[in-house]
């Protein structure tokens, strides 16, 4: 069986419920989100570390607000890491299924490292809370996070450079003596320099981080001046020059890829290192002014991010067609209902998300003690599509039950 | 067929089950904790006592660290053992049900927004507005498991969708609404333990022992509503799974029924005797006595639901084994067994090695062993000491004198009404009974020239 017919035998039977093109944008946009906020742990725990050696006020506050910020980063990744998860089953499941099920302790291993990361960072957080600072435990717990996080990274390249590498895979799992390896430990593909191009933009990221920290705490009374153009220079000049690292890591990791693939000259690979490269000098620019431009510039990492983002995809479908693969082959079955409801519900989402939002932005800023209102118009629009939703939903979920006999 | 992920003496499908119960306290802690929690904090409101906001603040904190990662995480966790265990299964399901999915991870998504806010927020935004933010946690929560059951009761009951191929007739099938409403109710009763225990820290202690007895009622009506709602879902099960279950198909199917009743009844016991006749016994060590229990109540009810699918993973498409059974028109696809029957299951197989594609003396046992793999393996361990359906025991019952007679017993394999058929042709049996014969038995090989 040649490995074009297994990849292609391998498809669902059920087809796609709606145009892969969908699904590929929404797996590419929530990737980038998911791997912003992975940047935010790895490099905010990292750089807490730092700042507690230094061991002064300053870095010590900054300390403490990089715990904190690590603890929320990391379990906001973990749910923004669901739906890529969801959609790279959608359009490659047959890469993604064979890669995990050759690697099934390391992806099982990969969960009980997220976890200990986790808690190692919460350790972390509250020791940063209690009074003293200096006990080795929590010191100590920044450094198991770190290794945590390193693990669950290395783990999480190997299974995703494992499915770029169709053609290797009988000869890793299949041996004419001993059959067929059912042991899940295969481990292979860990390229450096792709595994740089993930690490490096953790400490830019981090850098835009530290930039709408200053800018954002602005006009609370007891965050000095001082402080804050503290943070800010040093946000300014992480997120330059780990930018400029990336972009170099970036090309390193692209020089590694066969040149059958031509992936030099693919447009997506293009735009994604033009954006690279646009953001390099904007950040040189902004340099001098770093609260005033956090927030352009955070939208344009963003986007430079997203463009990158959608580079390696283009890469992957370069890996997957060297193998016969198309995403866009794949039989359609389209659910125009259920389509209906991700769409409206993600839609319906964002006023929910404005006033939660909202109420965050106004308490963070407002003076310690101070109660602040929020719009009661945007709270009560945000619970009236809560409700709505579940109405029209169960309501629809009755007529279905009732015509089709399954209620009683 | 994807490669093979054997975990010795206990199968990969205990591996789906730990995760998948472990996760169960955390999610339906998630889902039905902050209706009590905004209930606490509307109270403290409206009735003007700070004491009760300490409840509300310590429940949250909770909430945040145990739901919020271990929660999330045993979720992706379940995915992730799905995806190594039955890839084929949970393919089939996200092929129907990927905008299912995705429609909760929006739900998720508010959920995970909302609890920070509400935590960072509370005595720091006015009272409605951070009232208003725990309502909305509440419903995205709840909804969260409005969405997942569908895909749940789906795989025992795929109802119209057999027909159909409809998103919505499979989701709203006949075993949704009583699942729903079984989940909802145990969801109160696993926050009112986890309330209970929490509450128990308070400083105030006419606080405390308020707190304690409201959660104990919120936790005994949940478990009546568990009954009553369970009693419903039996009644609506499909035919063939009540035989199995109910009707002594399968005895220990039963038994785990009857575990998960009791255990329910000894926290029933707690919420009384803890919660409402001697609060002061309510502590972090009898708190974490009824979270084991609970731990093991949702252990034996969650295998008693996989257990009734038999032998389907998803009901009247994809057998346990992953092969998909009878045709779909609707969707346009075909049956495997018939293929695999006639094509025989070796020759459609890519991660094997080439020479043992057609069967001689020398590889049948090597090829049989992967045959039986795919076969078996993800129901039943290998080893003569294995713990979870080990196949020496069952086999050697049958006490066969060749391999020829395990081959022919393959044959009758879907005439058990818990057994999918085996899905080969006759000289995949072949191999597989001369697998079963010499390595899983043990019998040695005897050279037929000698």
């Amino acid at each position: 069986m040649e490995l074009s017919q297994y990849l292609n035998m391998m498809r669902d039977p059920a087809g796609l419920p709606f145009y892969p093109i969908v699904f590929q944008f929404l797996m590419v946009l929530t990737f980038a989100m998911h791997i912003v906020m992975v940047n935010l742990v790895v490099g905010g725990v990292v750089l807490a570390i730092w700042e507690k050696a230094k061991n002064t006020p300053f870095s010590h506050r900054l300390t403490k607000a990089l715990a904190r910020m690590a603890t929320v980063s990391l379990s906001i990744a973990i749910v923004l890491g669901v739906a890529p998860l969801l959609f790279v089953q959608t359009v490659y499941d047959p890469f993604w299924y064979t890669a995990t099920t050759m690697s099934a302790v390391w992806a099982m291993f990969f969960l009980v490292a997220v976890a200990a990361a986790f808690y190692a960072a919460y350790t972390f957080y509250l020791g940063k809370q209690g009074a003293g600072n200096t006990k080795t435990s929590f010191a100590l717990s920044s450094y198991v996070c770190v290794i945590f996080l390193a693990i669950a990274g290395v783990i999480i390249h190997m299974i995703t450079m494992e499915q770029t590498l169709p053609s290797q895979w009988r000869e890793w799992a299949v041996s004419s003596w001993a059959g067929l390896n059912t042991s899940g430990f295969i481990f292979h593909g860990v390229k450096l320099g792709r595994l740089m191009h993930f690490i490096l933009p953790s400490f830019a990221v981090t850098g835009v981080f530290l930039m709408i920290y200053a800018w954002y705490f602005q006009p609370r009374s007891d965050y000095s001046k001082e402080y804050l153009d503290y943070v800010a220079e040093k946000g300014a000049k992480m997120a330059l020059w780990f930018t400029v690292f990336s972009v170099g890591a970036g090309f390193w990791w692209a020089g590694m890829i066969p040149k059958s693939l031509h992936f030099l000259s693919n447009p997506f690979f293009i735009v994604g290192a033009v954006a690279g490269l646009v953001l390099m000098v904007f950040l040189a620019k902004a340099a001098t002014e770093p609260v005033k431009n956090a927030i352009p510039l955070a939208i344009a990492m963003f986007v430079a991010i997203f463009l990158m983002c959608y580079a390696r995809e283009a890469l992957r479908m370069a890996y997957a067609g060297a193998s016969g693969y198309s995403i866009f082959d794949y039989k359609l079955n389209i659910s125009w209902g259920s389509t209906l409801l991700f769409f409206a519900t993600f839609i319906g989402s964002f006023p929910v998300l404005y006033f939660t939002g909202l109420a965050a932005f106004k308490a963070g800023r407002a003076e310690k003690g101070e109660v602040v209102t929020i719009s009661p118009s945007a709270g009560r629009l945000a619970l009236s599509l809560m409700v709505a939703w579940f109405v029209v939903v169960a309501g629809l979920g009755v007529v279905i039950s009732l015509k089709n006999g399954a209620l009683f | 067929m994807y490669p093979f992920w054997e975990v010795p003496f206990f199968t990969s499908g205990i591996v789906i089950a730990l995760i998948a119960t472990f996760h169960i306290l955390p999610c339906h802690l998630a889902t039905g904790a902050f209706w009590f929690s905004v209930y606490v904090e509307r109270k403290a409101v409206r009735q003007n006592r700070p004491e009760l906001k300490e409840f509300v603040q310590k429940f949250t904190l909770l909430i945040l660290v145990f739901c919020f990662v271990i929660g999330s995480l045993t979720g992706v966790g379940i995915w992730y053992s799905a995806t190594v265990a039955s890839p084929r299964a949970i393919s089939g399901l996200i092929h129907n049900y990927v905008w299912g999915w995705a429609t909760e991870w929006v739900f998720f998504i508010i959920e995970i927004a909302t609890i920070y806010v509400y935590y960072y927020t509370l005595g720091r935004i006015d009272d409605k507005s951070h009232l208003k933010i725990g309502w909305i946690y509440a419903w995205a929560a709840w909804i969260s498991m409005v969405i997942i059951t569908g895909i749940l009761a789906f795989m025992l009951s795929s109802g119209k969708w057999i027909e159909t191929g409809g998103f919505f007739d499979g989701f709203f099938n006949a075993t949704y609404w009583p699942q729903l409403f079984t989940r909802t109710a145990l969801m109160f009763a696993i926050a009112g333990v986890y309330a209970v225990t929490v509450a128990s820290r308070m400083s105030d202690e006419k606080a405390r022992h308020e707190v304690v007895r409201t959660a104990s009622v919120w936790g005994i009506a949940g478990l009546a509503g568990t009954a009553v709602f369970m009693a419903w879902y039996l009644y609506k099960l499909p035919e063939p799974a009540k035989e199995l279950s109910l009707g002594g198909g399968l005895p220990y199917l039963g038994h785990m029924l009857t575990a998960a009743g009791v255990l329910m009844g000894v926290i029933f016991l707690y919420f009384l005797v803890v919660g409402l006749i001697r609060p002061q016994f309510a502590n972090v060590v009898t708190g974490l006595a009824a979270m084991l229990i609970l731990f093991a109540a949702i252990g034996a009810g969650e295998g008693f639901r996989e257990g009734v699918r038999r032998p389907w993973i998803i009901n009247q498409y994809m057998y346990g084994h992953q092969v998909v059974g009878p045709d779909l028109p609707a969707k346009g696809i075909k049956s495997e067994v018939a293929k695999f029957q006639e094509e025989g299951l070796l020759k459609n197989l890519y991660f094997i090695p080439d020479e043992w594609r057609t069967i001689t003396k020398e590889t049948a046992v090597k090829a049989g062993r992967i045959l039986a793999l795919h076969q078996c393996g993800n129901c039943h361990s290998f080893e003569q000491d294995g713990k979870i359906r080990p196949l020496p025991p069952l086999l050697a019952g049958m006490e066969p004198e060749s391999p020829d007679d395990l081959a022919g017993f393959l044959d009758s394999l879907g005439d058990y009404p818990y057994m999918p058929p085996f899905t080969g042709d006759d000289q995949d049996k072949q191999a597989v009974g001369a697998y079963l014969f010499y390595r899983v038995l043990g019998n040695p090989m005897i050279d037929e020239g000698e």
